[in-house]
């Protein structure tokens, strides 16, 4: 879980990828999403997937990409299972292997679905996704609760692990006991947590308030995207890309092994 | 009794935190560590009731290993008091919130009941039992984050940092309950960079550095070596500073208490 988290999280870096205007970025993750959302043939998934690894190779984020995928496993498995064994339930179904291949594509899909947002938060900062979301005509009130919500989970994790060490200095035992019990265990964990979280964000409500947020209706931004010559031979690659595979798709269809 | 054996501590991230660590401290002793903010205060009292298990080394509490017992069973002999109360309050009112812990260390109600009340008569929280927690102030909040230590009553108690945000009175307090709670036999270590409230406590100083200990000695010995201290960014408390500026009427420089110093200094001037 935790490692999810970490590939969904900024890291600098000096990359090509890195250096590419964000919307540019979110646009190639985009077509990656498009492209595993039309087809479910396994064959072409593994292409996305290659081109991921390529990306995340070029943008020098391999680990953490690897990790994101690693961690996603216990996900994959939960749709597998589920795919399979509600399938199985339903009368009238293909043969067992079919249903088996196709839980599989399904799960699988999914790894190329979550690996290539990893790569775009991976190598965009959130100020970055926050002049995205501008761009995209979003109004900065909500960009701004949407890339403060990703600034503060590192310091939520943290927090999660300093309330765990006091509780557990209390005698707290977290994995003992039966499902239930257990749960309740929890309880001296999310309320410290909760009581946490409300009180920050009022003073960062007050300490915004102070510097005038939302006095003025039109903001300005003192640093605008403008995309170069590289960021739109991206875009028209992508977009190229997004064409021809509905073109295959819908107009005139090929069959992919 | 605590000893720690070359321990060695590397967070997950890959931040080294503690560095060959070699420490012994006895029972019934006062010990402060100090230093600035990163130099490992944190995380070495982490490692005293297994909350952290050393990357390389070992830590043994009572000759017990740190790494082969639980968090709980270890917490029942080292009590943490944390620098933030915040983090660990949940319960309606006070009352419960001294309990819980008494609860996970299944105690019987009528003894829950006993040390609540001991503990709460002790740290002068009895007004307050039926209040909720978060209603209290700053020093309160202190006053009952150590009331909840000290009801279990374990031999050594640990608190990190337990001077930030409070006033001078609430200091002098603190004070008043270390000093009982030593003399009653506990070990107490204290990690602070809180140098006037160390020096009137004077204890042993442990002093650390980027992870490692880099001087272990008696309060006075530290504190008069300024350029230790300067080096991890503390300055000497002001009795020392004064009684060096005092050189030129005789008076020796040395951790006095004020008393002692304005005694030493009439002395000096009435020869």
């Amino acid at each position: 879980m935790a490692a999810i988290l970490q590939g969904l999280q900024f890291y600098p870096g000096d990359s090509f990828i890195h250096k590419l205007d964000p919307r540019a970025k979110l646009l190639i993750s985009t077509t990656f999403l498009l492209i595993t959302l039309i087809y479910v043939e396994v064959t072409v998934t593994t292409m996305i997937i290659i081109a991921e690894a390529l990306l995340a190779a070029i943008s020098g984020t391999m680990r953490r990409w690897v990790k994101t995928v690693y961690g996603s496993i216990p996900f994959i498995v939960a749709v597998f299972l589920m795919n399979y064994l509600v399938r199985m339930l339903i009368p009238g179904q293909p043969p067992t292997h079919i249903i088996l291949y196709e839980s599989f594509a399904a799960a699988y899909r999914l790894i190329a679905l979550l690996a290539s947002f990893s790569i775009f938060f991976l190598t965009t900062t959130p100020e970055e996704i926050g002049m995205t979301l501008t761009k995209l005509r979003i109004p900065y009130m909500y960009v701004f609760a949407f890339i403060s919500a990703i600034r503060f989970t590192p310091i939520l994790a943290e927090e999660l692990q300093t309330i765990m060490d006091s509780q557990r200095s209390r005698g707290l035992e977290l994995d003992k006991g039966n499902p239930l019990t257990r749960l309740r265990r929890y309880i001296p964990i999310l309320v410290p947590l909760i009581v946490n979280v409300l009180r920050r964000s009022y003073e960062l409500a007050e300490a915004m308030e102070v510097k005038c947020f939302g006095a003025s209706k039109k903001r300005t931004y003192l640093k605008e995207l403008k995309l170069r010559l590289k960021d739109l031979v991206v875009i028209i690659l992508m977009l190229a890309s997004i064409s021809i595979s509905l073109y295959f798709k819908f107009i005139n269809p090929i069959k992919i092994p | 009794m605590i000893r720690f054996e070359s321990v060695e501590y590397i967070y997950p991230n890959g931040i080294k935190a503690l560095d060959k660590i070699d420490l012994e401290i006895n029972d019934g002793e006062i010990v402060a560590i100090m230093g600035e903010n990163g130099a490992g205060k944190t995380t070495l009292i982490k490692h005293l009731n297994g909350l952290l298990k050393p990357t390389k080394g070992k830590v043994l509490i009572d000759g017990i290993d740190t790494r082969k017992v639980t968090v709980a069973s270890l917490s029942k002999k080292v009590g943490i008091v944390f620098q933030n109360p915040d983090d660990m309050f949940f319960s309606e009112n006070v009352w419960e919130e001294v309990a819980f812990a008494l609860r996970n260390f299944g105690y019987d109600e009528a003894t829950v009941k006993r040390r609540v009340e001991n503990a709460v008569n002790f740290m002068d929280l009895v007004n307050y039992i039926n209040k909720s927690p978060f209603t209290l102030s700053g020093g309160e909040k202190k006053r009952l984050a150590l009331a909840i230590v000290l009801a279990w009553s374990p031999d050594i108690i640990a608190l990190d940092e337990p001077t930030i945000g409070q006033d001078l009175l609430q200091k002098e307090k603190l004070l008043q309950v270390i000093k009982l709670l030593n003399s009653q036999g506990k070990t107490i270590i204290v990690s602070s960079h809180d140098v006037e409230f160390i020096a009137d406590l004077k204890p042993r100083i442990i002093l650390m550095k980027r992870g490692r200990i880099i001087a272990d000695g008696d309060a006075e010995e530290i504190f008069l070596n300024e350029e230790l201290l300067r080096s991890c960014n503390l300055l000497p408390p002001q009795l020392i500073t004064l009684s060096k500026e005092l050189k030129f009427i005789g008076v020796k420089p040395k951790l006095y208490s004020p008393r002692e110093l304005a005694t030493e200094i009439m002395a000096k001037l009435q020869r």
